[in-house]
C-alpha cells in the first residue's frame, strides 16, 4: 500500500457543497476525511464577482475505506490524488472499471512516452491513468505521470520541452489507437504546481490592475497556461483578459473592464 | 539522436518504409536530415511547423544529454 496521502480537490459554489460533492465522489463519510479549505470562495455582489469555493479532502485511513472503486483498483496504484494539470474543474483518476480499449490506450501511452524518454537518454518511472471527463461534452483524458531525478531538463523553459513531449506523444498515441485521445504528461506534479502559481499570479495581477487602473501584460506563456489565467479571471467583476502577440511570445494582458454608464 | 527522430517520424507517417534520417557533423554540431514520403510531409511538419518544431525541442534535449548540439532539417522528398 502506498503511504502517500490520498487527496481530492473539489470546486463548488460553496464549501458545504464542495464537501458533499467530494464525499459523494469518494463514496466516503465526513468522518473519514479531513477538509482543507483552499479558497472559501465569495458570493460576490449582485451575482458579480462570485468565486467558487475550492477544498481539498484528505482521506484519513485508506485501509478503512471500503468502497467498490478501491476494490477494483487493486491492479492500479491505489492513489486518488488529484492531478489537475491545467484544468479548473475537479477531476480524479477513474475508479476501477477501465474497459479494454482504455487499458490498451494507457499501456500504449506509457510505452510511447517510455520509448521517447529512453531515446532522449532520460531515466524515469511512468504511470498512466485515466482522468474522467470534465463535463458532458468532454472525453476521458490520459494522464502520464513521470517520476525520477533531475527531470527539470524535461520541463524546459516555459515548459517547452514538456509540451513538446506531450504533443508528440499524443500524436503517436492517436495514430496507434486510431482515434484522437486527449493526453497530459506531468513531471513530478509540475503541472498542478504551476497551475496553482498561475492562479495566484492571475488574482494578484488583477488586484494590481484594479488598484492602479493600468493594464498588466504577463510573461509569454504557452496556450494551456494562458487558459488558466483566462479561466481564473473569467468571472472577475472589474477586469478582463486578452491574449496578444504571436506564438511563442503570446502573452496575456489584464485590463479594466469598460463600465457601461 | 538519430534513433529519436527515426522513432518519432516512423510512428507518425503512413509509410514508415520511406523514413530516412542522415546524421552528419558540421563544426562539432550534429545536423540531422529527415526524409519521408511526399504524402507524409504534412504529418511531419504539421500546421505552422508545429510537429517539426516539437521534434527539434526533443532532439535538443537528447543532444544535450550527450553534451552536444543538434539541428533537424526536414528535406524535400526526392
Amino acid at each position: 500500500m502506498s503511504h502517500e496521502k490520498t487527496t481530492l480537490e473539489i470546486i463548488a459554489p460553496t464549501v458545504e457543497e464542495a464537501v458533499a460533492k467530494g464525499l459523494n465522489q469518494l463514496g466516503l463519510r465526513e468522518e473519514e476525511v479531513e477538509v482543507e479549505v483552499l479558497d472559501a470562495g465569495s458570493r460576490g455582489f449582485l451575482g458579480l464577482g462570485s468565486r467558487q469555493a475550492r477544498i481539498r479532502l484528505w482521506i484519513k485511513e485508506k485501509e478503512s475505506v471500503q468502497t467498490a472503486p478501491l476494490e477494483n483498483e487493486k491492479k492500479r496504484p491505489a492513489k486518488i490524488e488529484r492531478k489537475p494539470a491545467l484544468s479548473t474543474n475537479p477531476t480524479q483518476p477513474t475508479e476501477g472499471t477501465l474497459d479494454r480499449d482504455e487499458k490498451f490506450v494507457l499501456a500504449t501511452a506509457e510505452q510511447i512516452t517510455g520509448e521517447l524518454l529512453q531515446k532522449m537518454h532520460l531515466k524515469a518511472r511512468l504511470k498512466a491513468s485515466m482522468l474522467p471527463p470534465q463535463d458532458e461534452n468532454d472525453q476521458p483524458t490520459v494522464m502520464v505521470e513521470v517520476q525520477g531525478e533531475d527531470l527539470s531538463i524535461l520541463i524546459g523553459r516555459r515548459s517547452e520541452t514538456l509540451n513538446a513531449l506531450q504533443y508528440i506523444t499524443s500524436l503517436i498515441l492517436s495514430k496507434e489507437v486510431g482515434h484522437w485521445v486527449p493526453l497530459i504528461i506531468d513531471v513530478q506534479g509540475y503541472r498542478a504546481r504551476r497551475e496553482r502559481q498561475l492562479r495566484v499570479l492571475a488574482r494578484r495581477s488583477a488586484e494590481q490592475v484594479v488598484h492602479t487602473g493600468r493594464k498588466i501584460t504577463l510573461e509569454p506563456m504557452p496556450a494551456n497556461e494562458r487558459r488558466v489565467i483566462h479561466l481564473e479571471l473569467r468571472d472577475h467583476p472589474e477586469v478582463t483578459t486578452e491574449s496578444v502577440g504571436e506564438e511563442p511570445n503570446r502573452k496575456v494582458t489584464i485590463f479594466l473592464k469598460k463600465h457601461h454608464s | 539522436m538519430k534513433e529519436l527522430i527515426e522513432y518519432i517520424a516512423a510512428s507518425l507517417v503512413d509509410d514508415p518504409t520511406q523514413v530516412r534520417v542522415r546524421q552528419e557533423w558540421v563544426g562539432g554540431k550534429a545536423r540531422l536530415e529527415l526524409w519521408v514520403a511526399k504524402e507524409d510531409m504534412g504529418r511531419i511538419i504539421g500546421k505552422s511547423g508545429r510537429v517539426a518544431n516539437a521534434m527539434r525541442v526533443l532532439l535538443r534535449v537528447a543532444a544535450a544529454r550527450e553534451g552536444k548540439q543538434a539541428t533537424l532539417d526536414v528535406m524535400e522528398p526526392r
